[in-house]
């Protein structure tokens, strides 16, 4: 399973591919070496082979101009014991063996259709008398076979033997075969080292190329593999350690690239799904404000009119009252019970008084002259009202105004009221003693300027419970006779005609604060 | 319908007080006629106008919201008319822009319902002090 896996792997197919190129290419090289070597060896034997029988021909040339048949005899078989001398022979013109290195060859004669007769002599007579040579598998080595025709001379023809008539142009042949013994094992020896090479060069490479495509190839490209895998099971974060600037380098760089490009795609898509998700949320939560807001304005709008209505319908009787219970509390000397009842009338009376002048503080809510307008301006005089009045002895009461507070578009007055109103909240709420910093501020909030005004005390702070309910009307917390509950819903009325906003941060035994949003101007104070 | 008891010579001023509610003419009567003011009443604009035209007046004490004609359209008559006869607007609505809007038409001063004996007799003093220089 491994060894077909390795094989169908990139690194397996290449080696086996290199491989079979390098054993083919390595086999013919080797081919080619070894026939032009054997061919050079052969031809330099072949070379030999002529000047051995020359030198035959020569050391038996004075035996044969002689005719001393006994001392050809023995030059032949001395030159016969030679290495590598398998056999020399010298044939008279007749085909007959005359002298031999092996005397048992000696009056033999060959036939004319042996191979020895066929290199000159074809069936149709001779064809050429070129010295030749051929080689023969002997018995345990090749045997190279080289004829050479001793021809006629003056000498021979003139010597005193008178053996040979001057007509004839070969005398005879001779034949000497060679052992091509130390030929054929150097070649062996050859072929054999040339193929231990060819197979060492062989491995090396492979194990070079193998070691080569493992760490160059099949490495990066299982990491790769590797982290296509993980990208695919949605690990977008993965990346690919591969810093090479050639080809796998690039491939790398460009799956981090793309896995980077996935991710932030992702991570878009997710963000755009959750904000999408939000603003619903944020549309719906703003639509049921504006709901709210509007039962609201309508709610302050009908008891605005109605208010209206009811004071001057109640300040004519109330005015009697007040009157008569002046003009009565006369007839009473000082310090008499009766005298005390009539005060319990008028106090009364005044109270029914400030309620209605509360009310009709929605009347006025509901229109306003706006004009440019500096909050701190307004606060400073609103504070200049309090600040001599008794209840604010005992209360710290601190400003923190920033200096180049954007402008708004207000109603001057009624936005006094507003702060008047918070101003006696907070020292209602610190119950005489304790501080009150009122605090201004440029803040931007969803693209729109806005004015901050914060009102802080260090009161006992606002309950839950009362939280829900602390801009309706009538609502109120301070003791019979204190508060009208009107103060904040007039105030959140007018705040509200100003397209601002009140909010309440508040803490149980801290304090809190009212923060009042504007929307600003361009202009600054 | 009260008047002044004592003699025109002794009577430091006549005023003349319109209003559609009896409780407040009649709270005016008790607190100014002791005060040795001569008072007359009429219930409504068209009326105090005719009592106007009738005989002169030093002051006119007037409501500001009244049915058929209202407070700043009385106002604008007699300053047009008798321009000598000083107006205070009396009003249980008094905004800024109303009493600004009377100011400007030429009230002399204007008074918040309910107003006690001293506030009214206060007002009211302050008016023929100037007046008498």
């Amino acid at each position: 399973m491994l060894v077909k896996k390795s094989f169908n792997s990139l690194t397996g197919k290449l080696i086996l591919a290199i491989g079979t190129l390098m054993i083919a290419g390595s086999m013919l090289f080797w081919l080619f070496l070894f026939k032009y070597q054997e061919k050079e060896l052969i031809a330099s034997s072949v070379k030999y082979g002529y000047s051995f029988v020359d030198y035959i021909k020569n050391s038996t040339r004075y035996g044969m101009l002689t005719d001393q048949g006994i001392l050809i005899q023995q030059t032949v078989e001395a030159v016969g014991v030679a290495e590598g001398i398998q056999n020399i022979r010298i044939f008279n013109s007749k085909g007959d063996v005359a002298y031999s290195s092996d005397k048992k060859h000696i009056g033999t004669s060959l036939d004319k259709n042996s191979a020895v007769c066929l290199r000159c002599h074809s069936s149709s007579g001779p064809t050429k008398d070129t010295p030749s040579w051929t080689i023969a598998k002997g018995e345990q080595y090749r045997l190279l076979n080289i004829v050479q025709p001793i021809y006629n001379e003056p000498a021979c023809y003139n010597a005193l033997c008178h053996v040979h008539p001057k007509t004839q142009r070969v005398l005879g042949i001779v034949e000497a075969d060679l052992s091509l013994e130390l030929l054929d094992h150097s070649i062996k020896q050859q072929g054999m080292a040339i193929t231990v090479y060819v197979l060492a060069f062989s491995i090396v490479i492979s194990g070079t190329l193998c070691i080569i495509i493992w760490n160059f190839v099949s490495t990066p490209l299982t990491m790769l593999a590797q982290g296509m895998r993980k990208v695919a099971a949605g690990d977008l974060d993965f990346k690919v350690t591969i810093s090479r600037k050639d080809e796998i380098g690039e491939l790398a760089n460009t799956f981090n690239t793309m896995s980077d490009e996935l991710r932030k795609a992702k991570n878009e898509r997710m963000e755009w799904g959750n904000t999408l998700e939000k603003k619903v949320q944020e549309k719906t939560e703003a639509i049921h404000r504006a709901q709210q807001q509007l039962i609201h304005s309508e709610k302050l709008a009908s008891l605005g009119r109605m208010a209206a209505g009811v004071a001057h319908e109640i300040n004519s009787p109330l005015t009697g009252i007040v009157t008569f219970g002046h003009l009565l509390r006369k007839k009473f000397p000082e310090g008499t019970e009766d005298r005390e009842d009539i005060e319990v009338i008028i106090d009364q009376a005044n109270r029914c008084s400030t309620i209605i002048k509360g009310l009709l503080g929605f009347a006025r809510a509901t229109t306003a002259d706006k004009a440019q307008t500096n909050i701190n301006d307004v606060l400073e005089s609103s504070l200049n009202i309090v600040k001599n009045k008794a209840d604010f002895f005992n209360i710290k009461l601190s400003t923190n105004f920033e200096p180049s507070l954007n402008m708004v578009k207000a109603d001057a007055p009624q936005l006094q009221q507003v702060f008047l109103n918070m101003i006696v909240n907070a020292s209602d709420a610190c119950e005489g003693k304790g501080a009150i910093t009122i605090a201004t501020s440029n803040v931007h909030d969803n693209g729109h300027d806005y004015v901050q005004i914060e009102f802080r005390d260090t009161g006992y702070g606002i309950k839950d419970e009362d939280l829900e309910k602390i801009f309706e009307p009538f609502f109120t917390t301070k003791p019979v006779g204190k508060g009208t509950g009107l103060g904040l819903a007039v105030s959140h009325g007018i705040i509200q005609e100003h397209g601002g906003k009140i909010t309440i941060s508040t803490k149980i035994g801290e304090g809190t604060s009212f923060f009042i949003w504007l929307p600003a101007l361009k202009e600054r104070a | 319908m009260a008047s002044g008891a004592e003699g025109e010579s002794m009577s430091k001023g006549k005023i003349l007080v319109i209003d559609d509610e009896d409780i407040v003419r009649l709270s005016c009567s008790r607190s100014l006629v002791p005060e040795g003011y001569e008072l007359k009443m009429a219930k409504n604009g068209p009326e105090g106008l005719k009592m106007l035209e009738e005989e002169a007046f030093d002051l006119v004490l007037t409501d500001l919201k009244m049915p058929n004609m209202d407070g700043i359209e009385v106002l604008g008559t007699i300053k047009t008319k008798w321009p000598k006869t000083d107006v205070v607007i009396v009003t249980g609505y008094q905004t800024v822009e109303t009493a600004v809007k009377a100011i400007k038409l030429g009230a002399f001063d204007y008074i918040e319902k309910p107003f006690t004996p001293d506030s009214l007799i206060a007002t009211v003093a302050n008016v023929f002090r100037i007046r008498n220089g």
